[in-house]
């Protein structure tokens, strides 16, 4: 049980989520007396790849990163969520141990909601219900867009379409930037690859000018140009 | 006619969890340590604290040592060892296929 200055604060957490915007307050307040208030530091492992899924976390502030170990051994990002999200949910909804490992890439703050308190809930807020299916059907497209991207599109391609999506404009320039965590290793696996075809594909597309790599930030020059590679006819 | 080959590929996660879980209980080094343990598709993935690369190093032969284990993802932090959330890349044994 928590208090209700944390409650109010679990309350406004879940309702910055979009799927859970339209909550009443009654199932809100329901969702944050169940929550309890949880801090990882950075590089903390939050749950592993085939631990039973007792939990699931509604994430507060920072970045977290899930990854899944592939048949041949190489870690591969599932995705790579700020805040306000919501992790660990898939599994406690299907009954299956956690899917892939998620660790903490920054000090996080999040709330920790025993899975079966939370599936209760759901059985007795219609309303909650229709919002966990919002949520889950995005993860459906988003794992489909995953798919496509890692079975269709070259790397360079997904490296494109990636940097698009990351990019965010300051002082007149479209740029992505680098977080501390932010390796070469990590970009690697997060588009499915190794880091020097990641270096490879980066090198290329300075090349032709679409980008330029800086020390703390990726500048995109070509957003158009970088478009057209990210989704090719 | 010699004793049944059984494949690893036979074995549940749960089950092998279950045995990690038993080994490390079960070995007066590891059993002293609060880790945690998950496996899937035969890979096992170690985390939580140890006081020594030693210990650490330790716990992950204890689980590499279970017959049907394919690999082991270790995120034990220690002293002076690898973050947690590095990428990991590893070998894994090959599963064995069924017959037909």
């Amino acid at each position: 049980m928590t208090s209700s200055v944390a409650s109010a604060r679990a309350a406004r957490v879940f309702s910055a989520l979009p799927p859970f915007a339209g909550l009443d307050a009654a199932t809100l307040e329901a969702i944050a007396q169940a929550a309890t208030p949880r801090h990882f530091d950075a590089g903390r492992v939050i749950y592993l790849e085939g631990e039973p899924a007792t939990t699931l976390y509604v994430l507060e502030t920072g970045w977290v990163r899930a990854t899944r170990m592939s048949p041949d051994g190489r870690e591969q990002a599932l995705s790579v969520l700020r805040a306000p999200d919501i992790f660990g949910d898939i599994a406690v909804f299907i009954g299956s141990p956690y899917p892939g490992t998620v660790v903490a890439l920054e000090d996080v703050e999040a709330w920790a909601i025993d899975g079966g308190t939370f599936l209760g809930l759901v059985a007795r807020h219609p309303t909650l219900a229709r919002a966990v299916i919002r949520h889950l059907a995005g993860r459906v497209l988003y794992f489909i867009g995953l798919v496509e991207d890692l079975s269709l599109r070259s790397v360079e391609a997904r490296l494109a379409s990636t940097l698009l999506k990351n990019a965010e404009r300051r002082e007149g320039r479209l740029i992505v930037p680098r977080r501390p965590w932010t390796t070469f290793d990590q970009m690697a696996a997060r588009l499915g690859t190794v880091r020097d075809v990641l270096s490879r594909a980066l090198h290329a597309l300075e090349e032709e000018h679409l980008l330029k790599v800086e020390r703390h930030q990726i500048v995109l020059l070509d957003p158009e140009g970088l478009a057209r590679r990210g989704n090719p006819e | 006619m010699g004793r049944p080959v059984v494949s690893p590929m036979t074995i549940p996660d749960e089950t092998l969890r279950a045995l990690v879980l038993e080994a490390l209980a079960s070995n007066r080094d590891a059993a002293a340590l609060d880790l945690r343990v998950g496996v899937l598709n035969a890979v096992v993935h170690l985390g939580g604290e140890a006081p020594s690369a030693g210990l650490r190093d330790r716990a992950e032969t204890i689980a590499a040592a279970i017959a049907g284990v394919r690999g082991v993802v270790n995120r034990i932090e220690a002293p002076g060892a690898p973050s947690p959330s590095r990428t990991i890349h590893i070998p894994l044994a090959e599963q064995e296929r069924e017959e037909p």
